[in-house]
């Protein structure tokens, strides 16, 4: 069953469930969860028709979301259902359960759980610990946000990502966080990009001052794009403009592309102007297609550079570039015509030319291809880079296996890099 | 097991019985066995003993659960009944304690204004004391500080026999129940039972007995403690009828305030009489000021899954220690404001108690005839009856001391 999009659990509870034909089969009681990899999943929903509890099985569901929850069934195929002391149950289990930190002081109590969609399963992906989750538990979000509103204020999300939990068991009592709460400064930067889309966005921002230029483009660069846009939004121009130049241009265009568009003109005024051409470049393409996901940053030399000139250029330049294992030989207008590993570089004979030991049998996409075909190539030939090419088989720019891997893999997932 | 190995025993699990029965006598408390000694004479003394058997009952189950479970009432009410059980309790627990921290400290600052002091220096001074008192001290320290404050109790004892009653119709009230069908009689008699089983006792024993980690071994000697406790509390509670009893009813002397007892008594009974029932009044209307604040910062933090604990400074629990400062800092500003509304803060609070009260009760039954949560420790099938029974006569109790005081007259 294809569920894309995310959903808190509170948001479904009593919701009826529906058949084919549109009758009600019951309302969703509790959820039962699965241990899965890379985070628990859901195996199937409890529902309660006249003091009669049943199981649905998630395999059977054909819509889920927070409006319409339909089964692909009839009330005949539903097993009924006693709740076990094995099983794993959301609302009985996990709700409401006290979080400890990994010394045993309790930080806090859960109050929702977010799920999200990932292949064709529905993945627990967070806990929500704050203000909101409790107005949502109680009914009251909406109203809550207004209020807010009123005061020119939003309600922060308080979410801790399923990774800084232990691995859930049945009976369980307490669930632990696996980090200590003060180890803030040590952390990597996808962990602090972690923590930061865990404060609220204003706490965010704020944290992100106390952040040198470069520590603060990479901890940016593994936030999710709403959290990003919110932080650069609350920051000065000239601050974000810093930020973004340090980043590598095709995520700071990501970045840009998720601000409104005034701001964004307003920040790449402030940036230096070839990198700024570079980001409008990236920026007119779609943003899961190749194009979307490459960068204009990568080496290319002329055919008759010997391999001697080549390592000795290759010195200079691979320092601002992020992706340096392929050398590409390009014509000079830019044309493709084969590429360099740089092992094979370093083996060769100093003074061969590049287009005596390059490889002409390419692998390329075109910038409208799509990113999970792009994977699929990366993949199938084990690239670490793949080129973007135009209809002229002139060189656009790169994707990269890190970018690939962003993309495919579920949200919270690319996050879970620890410290190297 | 030796005897002085049980007595030795006994003495690391005592505290949390003792002292949380003894400050069901806190402001409020004496004040309504003063009143009713008053009013009454011995009338109301049989009531003490109903009253002793189902607080029993009811301390041993929640001193159970606290041993069993290690948890506080309210995580147990957060994880079994959900966060809108919790939230709505909580919030009508924090109004009604507030309240209770208001009368405590007003009993404290009558006491200190009859024994000749300036409430406007007395009252911040006792605040403070009682803040440092928690915030800086160990659970240990504070449950030895507050034991201690109970031995002070025994003043009323020293009260009582000063009075010297004629012990033979004291001790037939005592035994015999009687009714008199005064609007006056029930509200009191219902009073008794109200001041002496609350809410927030029910969440500070659990609570108190989860951080202090007493065993289930020695759930025994726990039970000890909370029985002798009951009937330390509600000896007290007799004596303090029976000096009011014995030296201001026969003379028809009526009063509305405990500090207004100590000062009738003074003519009628001497100098020590006076400050002894002086004294006690501000022992227990401080101590009621350090439990009642810490019940509420320990479950409002229970129900939050925030860090809670005496033992705990600042840093580590900042909630529990936010919480207990600003009850005690608010409720000390209201008794300093010239023309706060006491007596509508006060009645607001009994009000929101007693509808709370039957809410408590029923769920600590429910939990601890929990089997996943309390295993082999669930009530017996008879001791279930018994508690049953108290629980829904209280409930019945509370339920129409309620509605007088919805009834536009407010009085039967």
């Amino acid at each position: 069953m294809p569920f894309f999009g995310e959903l808190f659990v509170s948001e479904i509870l009593k919701k009826p469930v529906l058949d084919p034909k549109g009758e009600e089969l019951g309302r969703v009681r509790d959820v039962i969860v699965v241990r899965g990899e890379p985070f628990p999943r859901i195996s199937s929903l409890i529902i309660e028709k006249r003091k009669k509890t049943t199981s649905l099985l998630w395999t059977d569901l054909n819509i889920f979301n927070k409006k319409i929850i339909s089964s692909k069934t009839y009330s005949d195929s539903l097993h009924p259902y006693e709740f076990g002391e094995n099983d794993l149950l959301i609302v009985r289990d996990i709700f409401d359960k006290q979080i400890v930190d990994a010394n045993g002081a309790r930080v806090v109590r859960v109050n929702d759980v977010k799920l999200e969609g990932y292949n064709t399963e529905a993945i627990l992906i967070a806990v929500d610990v704050g203000v909101r989750g409790i107005m949502r538990r109680l009914g009251v979000e909406r109203g809550g946000e207004d209020m807010m509103r009123l005061f020119g204020k939003h309600l922060p999300y308080n979410l801790i990502s399923w990774n800084y939990l232990q691995p859930l068991e049945p009976k369980l009592t307490k669930i632990s966080l696996t980090v200590p709460r003060q180890m803030v400064s040590e952390l990597h930067p996808a962990d602090l990009a972690e923590i930061i889309s865990r404060v609220s966005h204003k706490e965010g921002a704020s944290f992100f001052r106390g952040l040198d230029v470069e520590t603060a483009a990479e901890a940016l660069s593994e936030l999710q794009p709403d959290v990003q846009a919110a932080i650069i939004t609350g920051m000065d121009t000239d601050k974000a403009a810093d930020i973004l130049e340090e980043m590598q241009p095709d995520e700071a265009a990501d970045v840009l592309s998720d601000l409104p568009v005034d701001k964004a003109k307003e920040i790449l005024e402030q940036i230096e102007k070839e990198e700024a051409e570079d980001i409008q470049e990236l920026l007119s393409h779609e943003e899961d297609t190749a194009g979307g996901l490459m960068t204009n940053q990568f080496i290319s030399y002329p055919p008759e550079t010997s391999v001697k000139d080549a390592i000795e250029k290759f010195r200079k330049d691979a320092d601002e570039v992020e992706t340096v294992y392929y050398i590409y030989v390009t014509d000079p207008e830019e044309k493709l015509l084969g590429v360099v590993s740089l092992r094979d570089l370093l083996l060769a004979h100093y003074d061969a030319t590049l287009s005596d030991i390059m490889e002409t049998k390419l692998k390329a996409v075109t910038p409208d291809t799509d990113e999970f075909e792009v994977a699929e190539i990366v993949s199938k030939y084990n690239l670490v880079a793949i080129p973007v090419l135009d209809t002229e088989n002139c060189m656009l720019g790169i994707v990269t296996i890190d970018d690939v891997v962003d993309r495919i893999l579920p949200p919270a997932a690319k996050r879970k890099r620890r410290k190297v | 097991m030796s005897l002085w190995k049980k007595i030795a025993l006994f003495l690391s699990v005592m505290g949390p019985g003792i002292i949380t029965a003894n400050i069901d006598n806190d402001a409020s408390g004496i004040t309504t066995y003063s009143v009713a000694g008053a009013r009454f004479g011995y009338g109301l003394l049989w009531t003490l003993i109903p009253t002793t058997i189902a607080l029993v009952v009811i301390q041993e189950m929640i001193a159970r659960m606290g041993i069993i479970t290690g948890k506080g009432l309210s995580d147990l009410i957060r994880e079994k009944y959900g966060i809108k059980t919790a939230f709505y309790m909580m919030l009508g627990l924090l109004i009604a304690n507030f309240g209770n921290t208001v009368a405590n400290l007003a009993g404290w600052a009558a006491s200190m204004e009859i024994l000749g002091f300036n409430k406007y220096i007395m009252v911040p001074a006792g605040a403070i004391v009682i803040w440092m008192l928690v915030t800086r001290g160990s659970y240990w320290f504070v449950e030895k500080i507050l034991l201690f404050a109970c031995l002070l109790y025994f003043g009323y004892v020293i009260s009582g026999f000063m009075a010297k009653p004629d012990w033979v119709p004291v001790l037939r009230s005592a035994v015999l129940p009687q009714m008199q069908w005064k609007s006056e009689y029930v509200m009191l008699s219902i009073a008794i039972i109200g001041t002496t089983i609350t809410p927030w006792m029910q969440f500070y024993l659990q609570s108190s007995i989860a951080e202090k980690g007493i065993k289930k071994e020695h759930y025994k000697m726990s039970r000890i403690d909370v029985v002798a406790g009951c009937f330390i509390t509600n000896i007290i509670s007799f004596f303090i009828i029976v000096t009011c009893g014995a030296l201001l009813f026969p003379h028809g002397i009526r009063v509305n305030e405990a500090s207004e007892a100590a000062i009738a008594l003074r003519p009628l009974a001497g100098d020590y009489a006076y400050l002894i029932f002086a004294l006690c009044l501000a022992n227990a209307s401080l101590l009621g000021a350090i439990i009642v604040p810490l019940a509420t910062a320990y479950y409002i933090c229970e129900a939050m899954g925030w860090e809670a604990g005496v033992n705990k400074t600042f840093n580590e629990a900042p909630q529990f220690m936010w919480i207990y400062t600003l009850t005690i800092a608010l409720a000390s500003v209201v008794i300093l404001i010239p023309k706060a509304p006491l007596v509508f803060l006060m009645v607001l609070s009994a009000f929101l108690n007693g509808l709370l009260l039957p809410f408590v009760l029923i769920y600590a039954l429910l939990l601890v005839n929990d089997i996943r949560l309390m295993g082999d420790y669930t009530n017996p099938r008879s001791y279930n009856y018994i508690s049953w029974g108290t629980v829904l006569a209280i409930v019945g109790l509370t339920v129409f001391l309620i509605v007088t005081y919805i009834l536009p007259s407010g009085r039967l």
